[in-house]
């Protein structure tokens, strides 16, 4: 099939994708007392962990405003994870679906990595709690944030698109990626700056870790108030969209065969 | 043109078989130079050069003992699996009765669900509205239609997944062993939906052991044996050599 009729169809299940995430959001807080103060809630004791280990337990800290700094670095990297663990399992969880109806299957790929953007669009509000209560100085690089999530929700798809379609194949990939995003995390500037990092290492870290250079656009603006590496930003930006381009031409190839192999 | 057109088409399984391995054969092979096998493959052919149209309008019955290949067939013009060799043109947008129910949400209620089955179909929202007072009133199900599908009994379950599907607008309908849904009085209601249907010309191809029933709806069948098509002709003569086989 041709790309051009391949995405004239996608766009014909669009209500399909909001059908999901809303599926999604939904069942995540039903049966629960707080339900979506959760997504609320959750941002926030996180952050009071990290900065109760960093601050109280370990002294040696001498960044400011800690609780905004690792919030930042928090909220995007529960995006990236939440989303590809979440995306590895969506066509081998709907195997049921897969082999009795016919339709798209990615969709099932970008409505798990939708409804958990949508979750962090909410929590951004704890966020934006803590920046005021900081008083973090806000500049006008502030328009630049949606841009910034666009740039990560495309490179998260991107991957998720190959995760899911070998997962299907070799289970093997659903295991692996659960020691893999520990090691990623720890790989990425969360709880640390990257500027602390011996240099070759921060050098590297930059361009073959786009959710390094992500939170660190973040941090510019939401943390440093900063305007933040507009030349070093495009390049990410490019990259994840080649990222996205080859995951969703590998995931559409492998899709032929899904119902077979589930 | 036809609405459905299978042209020389063949479909081969790779059956993965794992096989339970020794620690010592493990390390024979660690030592040896043979690579280890995981799982050993077998092809399997589930059809075998078939050809065979079937017209607009028309209904056609497919029979066949268990494992010759019928399924398949379904799921090839549904477009969920592709041919390994041949060509399959179906002309016209397919719905599917393959598994009532398949892509409901246990938590989710009666309404959310048939929204949410409807887009899988690629209905949208607005047209979806349209038609679902008829859906709950063919289901008979307007006094739970708010409540979550997990505390539906099975028959309410299959009724709201089988009113669902029929609601859906296709030129081709697919039916796979799902017409003995629910009590006596909701079968004969599904059967003349079904007679409906087929008065305003949609093609549907039925995969069923009621024999009756294919008489019932069939002009045409076809005999399948073995992933092999052994006859092709009107339903009469077809179920006759099925009977004899």
């Amino acid at each position: 099939m041709n790309p051009l009729r391949r995405l004239r169809e996608l766009y014909a299940y669009r209500d399909l994708v909001k059908n999901l995430v809303s599926r999604d959001l939904k069942l995540r807080y039903r049966n629960s007392v707080l339900g979506f103060a959760w997504c609320l809630l959750n941002p926030l004791l996180m952050m009071v962990v990290f900065t109760v280990v960093f601050t109280v337990l370990l002294t040696n800290n001498t960044i400011e405003k800690f609780p905004v700094f690792i919030l930042t670095g928090i909220l995007a990297w529960n995006l990236h994870t939440t989303a590809l663990t979440g995306a590895i399992n969506s066509v081998v969880g709907n195997a049921n679906l897969v082999q009795k109806v016919y339709f798209p299957r990615e969709v099932l790929v970008i409505a798990t990595v939708l409804s958990n953007t949508v979750n962090f669009l909410l929590s951004l509000i704890v966020l934006f709690a803590m920046v005021l209560l900081y008083q973090v100085r806000l500049t006008d690089t502030l328009i630049f944030l949606p841009l910034v999530i666009l740039v990560q929700v495309v490179f998260t798809l991107g991957v998720a698109f190959v995760l899911s379609a070998l997962n299907v194949f070799y289970r093997d990939v659903a295991s692996i990626m659960e020691t893999l995003m520990l090691a990623w995390f720890f790989m990425t500037p969360i709880f640390y700056r990257i500027e602390d990092v011996f240099p070759v290492y921060s050098r590297l870290m930059y361009i073959l870790n786009p959710p390094a250079s992500i939170i660190a656009a973040y941090r510019d603006i939401l943390y440093y108030g900063s305007i933040t590496n507009l030349d070093f930003f495009t390049r990410t930006a490019a990259t994840s969209v080649l990222v996205f381009v080859v995951g969703y031409a590998f995931f559409v190839r492998l899709s032929r065969s899904f119902a077979e192999r589930l | 043109m036809a609405a459905i057109q299978f042209e020389n088409v063949s479909k081969r399984y790779v059956l993965h078989h794992l096989r339970p391995r020794s620690l010592q054969e493990l390390l024979v092979s660690l030592v040896g130079r043979k690579p280890l096998a995981l799982e050993t493959l077998e092809d399997f052919w589930a059809l075998r050069d078939l050809s065979f149209t079937v017209e607009p309008g028309e209904t056609v019955g497919i029979v066949g003992h268990n494992g010759s290949g019928k399924s398949t067939i379904l799921k090839m013009v549904a477009g969920i699996f592709s041919p390994t060799q041949g060509k399959v043109t179906v002309s016209g947008k397919v719905s599917a009765l393959i598994e009532l129910g398949a892509g409901f949400h246990p938590d989710l209620t009666g309404r959310e669900n048939v929204y949410l089955f409807g887009s899988i179909m690629g209905i949208n929202g607005k047209e979806m509205k349209r038609r679902f007072d008829g859906i709950v009133s063919f289901a008979e199900l307007e006094q739970f239609i708010d409540e979550p599908v997990k505390h539906y009994s099975s028959g309410m379950y299959m009724r709201l997944g089988f009113a669902t599907a029929l609601s859906v607008d296709a030129d081709i309908l697919l039916i796979d062993e799902v017409l003995s849904v629910g009590d006596a009085h909701f079968q004969e209601k599904c059967l003349q939906a079904i007679e409906g249907l087929q008065q305003r010309g949609m093609t549907i191809l039925i995969v069923s052991h009621q024999l009756d029933l294919l008489q019932r709806f069939c002009g045409r069948a076809l005999l399948m044996e073995h992933g092999h098509l052994v006859g092709y002709g009107p339903t009469d003569s077809i179920l006759e050599r099925y009977e004899h086989a």
